[in-house]
């Protein structure tokens, strides 16, 4: 059949793999899968035509795919048509046709036994057997065919290999459509619903673990798992270490602060008299009555948690990291106001005297604090056994194809009733140093036999 | 003894052992060459007590950043080599070999590459760390002395150092492939999954790994299947080093990647 041919083709393979391969290659020069924006300032007018070939989501483009679609379905044809021959190679009967291709071995050694073939036969199996060679006899004309051969398993190293290919792929299909993955923010104490699971995860805390030197040592939640409203397991996930409950796996992922809602404090006070300083705790949006010194009310209009001035010289934050935390304070005496300024804890001198208020204030924004969100990745992979036993058949085939290389020793028997003359012919396709020591070694104790 | 003084004495036996190779080639005594495996062996052995003692102070595995990875790439360069020279006899590949050494110590010793101890960030606080970077390196170290056969083979003069070396190239394979499968591909999916909660992210590291890969799949089904030997043999091993080289360095400086430590 043309099509069986067209794909049992090793070169359709070889053709294959560099298309894959220089497919790989133009994935990762092209960014993958970001804005258009972006692809047009990075690109040009060649954006539009990455985007129709699919070059800018290369990796589940239609024609990517379909060419892994092809090299699967070459892998399987190329492995089907050779497993045949293969199987009978390594375990098929000896024929009386063997005779002939011993001649042909590069390993060959003749030598003369006492008895008559059937005798001589049996002290060559008993020799070979010992050596954990599998043995197959034939009958011909005036003697024997043996075939000998061990770690045959080694002739389907390949074929171990490419169906653990095929697994893999596979594994990757039902990966794509029947896996699951999402994120879930949650403020410590809260509850959110597993997207396509009928049980809930509670945040019950999350810490961020320091080295004494300064780096980040462990992102930690705490974690519990509610069925029908009751934690049946609390456990903490960490990065490396993720939560495990009914095919799902909950992964550290991100953390953040809730910047919305921080629990601010500020020092207020004369610039003259320290002695004048005041502390008031309040949050954002919130005006509250001071004792003096000087003023009445205090109020917070806005914190950002790292302060950077953009475009037209609008306030934002740069990160969600509290790299530069500033909040926007607003002083009043009476119904007049007195101060309106932008105060940062990391330059507490910057609030003195500032704003359209009398120079004689001070406001220092000693502390904030707001509530750490963790993120969870909750994910459910079926597809991922499939690869991990593909991996399985990968490795082993590897082992096999490489390091246990089949041997094949062939005799043939040929004599009368005195004496029985055998001819033995070695086959191994690598490591034949060690395979002619064996063999030789196997000449060398029939010999003593004698 | 320190770290860094270990280092620098392993390097400098390492620059011993590539003169010596080098004088043998040129002088040929093919004698000398057995010094110059047996001071690359003292520096192999200095070394492995360099990284030792780094891994105890650390207190981590000696490949997290990109001068405790160099200096291990380096170690299992010559361990590879040393190994398969104890096997094969490789005389005349030494020299090469040697001085790639020098070159990746060198590299590893130049001020760019930052040798403090830092401890580990927690993506890298995992015993797949171990498996997954040294089997991998490990992997590459037989690639790269596949590189050098190859090259070697592309200048050589005669049949008989052709054969040689063209055999040379493959048996480095024969160890490097498998190795770096389940180092790069195998583990690294596990760790990957067990880190990021997905084996497969086609990360710019991931598809560059698997770019290698399939060079050097295509050297093993080019020359068994279709019997292509030598020449052709050698370009295929020689691109599928440099794959193996970007997917080391390059992708860290080059391309954005969930890997990137350097």
């Amino acid at each position: 059949m043309a099509v069986w041919k067209f794909f049992s083709s090793v070169k359709l393979a070889i053709f294959l793999i560099i298309l894959l391969t220089l497919a790989s290659v133009i994935g990762t020069l092209i960014p993958q899968g970001r804005s258009a924006e972006e692809y047009a300032a990075r690109y040009g007018e060649l954006a539009g035509l990455f985007v129709r070939l699919q070059l800018t989501d290369l990796y589940r483009s239609a024609w990517f795919l379909a060419l892994l679609f092809l090299f699967a379905v070459n892998l399987t044809v190329c492995t089907v048509s050779r497993i045949g021959p293969k199987l009978r190679r390594a375990f098929g009967p000896a024929s009386g046709t063997d005779a002939g291709s011993v001649a042909a071995t590069k390993l060959r050694n003749r030598l003369k036994l006492a008895g008559a073939p059937a005798s001589a036969a049996a002290r060559i199996s008993k020799e070979l057997s010992s050596r954990r060679y599998a043995l197959k006899t034939a009958g011909r004309e005036n003697g024997a065919v043996l075939l000998a051969r061990k770690r045959r398993l080694g002739w389907f190293g390949s074929d171990a290999v490419h169906f653990g290919l095929l697994i893999i792929l596979a594994g990757g299909i039902v990966s794509g459509l029947a896996g699951r993955r999402s994120h879930l923010a949650l403020l410590e104490g809260q509850t959110a619903d597993v997207p396509h699971a009928d049980f809930r995860v509670r945040l019950d805390r999350f810490e961020t673990e320091y080295y004494p030197e300064g780096g980040v040592k462990a992102w930690k939640s705490t974690v519990s798992v509610l069925e029908d409203g009751r934690p049946v397991l609390t456990e903490v996930v960490k990065v490396n270490h993720p939560l495990t409950y009914r095919g799902f796996h909950f992964y550290q992922s991100r953390y953040g602060w809730d910047w919305q809602n921080p629990k601010l404090e500020i020092l207020v006070g004369k610039m003259d008299d320290p002695s004048s300083s005041r502390s008031v705790s309040l949050k954002t949006g919130e005006r509250v009555p001071v004792d003096g010194p000087g003023i009445t009310h205090l109020g917070v209009r806005r914190f950002v948690p790292d302060f950077v001035l953009g475009e037209g010289n609008r306030v934002q934050s740069r990160s969600g990291e509290p790299r530069n935390p500033a909040a926007l304070v607003e002083a009043w005496q009476g119904e007049e106001r007195v101060f309106a300024g932008w105060i940062f804890a990391k330059f507490p001198d910057f609030g003195d005297g500032h704003g359209d208020g009398r120079a004689a204030l001070s406001f220092v924004l000693k502390d904030f604090q707001a509530a750490q969100y963790s993120v969870l990745e909750a994910a459910r992979d079926p597809g991922a056994n499939l690869i991990w036993v593909g991996c399985l058949f990968v490795t082993a085939g590897f082992f096999l194809a490489f390091y246990w290389t089949p041997r094949e020793i062939r005799v043939v028997l040929e004599g009368g009733s005195g004496v029985t003359e055998a001819t033995l012919g070695g086959f191994a396709s690598k490591g034949r140093d060690a395979f002619r020591s064996e063999f030789e070694a196997v000449c060398e104790s029939l010999r003593r036999v004698l | 003894m320190t770290e860094s003084a270990l280092f620098t004495m392993a390097f400098v036996l390492y620059i011993l052992s590539t003169f010596v190779y080098f004088a043998s080639l040129f002088a040929r005594r093919v004698k000398w060459a057995g010094k110059g495996l047996a001071l690359a062996g003292v520096g192999l052995a200095l070394h492995t007590v360099a990284l030792v003692v780094r891994t105890v102070t650390s207190g981590h595995a000696p490949f997290t950043n990109m001068y405790e990875s160099l200096s291990f790439f380096a170690w299992a360069t010559v361990l590879a080599f040393a190994a398969l020279d104890l096997k094969f006899r490789l005389p005349k590949i030494g020299p090469s070999v040697m001085l790639i050494v020098v070159a990746l110590m060198a590299l590893a010793s130049s001020p760019l590459m930052p040798k403090d101890v830092i401890p580990l960030v927690p993506a890298l606080q995992s015993y797949w760390l171990w498996l997954h970077v040294s089997v991998t390196l490990i992997g590459e170290a037989f690639f790269a002395v596949a590189f050098v056969a190859s090259l070697l083979y592309l200048t050589a003069d005669t049949e008989e150092k052709r054969e040689k070396l063209d055999s040379v190239s493959y048996r480095a394979v024969a160890v490097g492939f498998p190795l770096f499968t389940l180092g790069g591909l195998v583990f690294g999916m596990i760790w990957a999954y067990k880190a990021w909660g997905a084996y497969w992210s086609w990360d710019s590291k991931e598809v560059w790994s698997l770019i290698t890969w399939l060079v050097f799949a295509l050297y093993l089904h080019t020359r068994i299947v279709m019997g292509w030997k030598g020449r052709r043999s050698a370009v295929v091993a020689i691109i599928g080093f440099l794959a193996a080289m970007f997917t080391y360095f390059g992708v860290n400086y080059l391309l954005t990647s969930l890997h990137s430590y350097r």
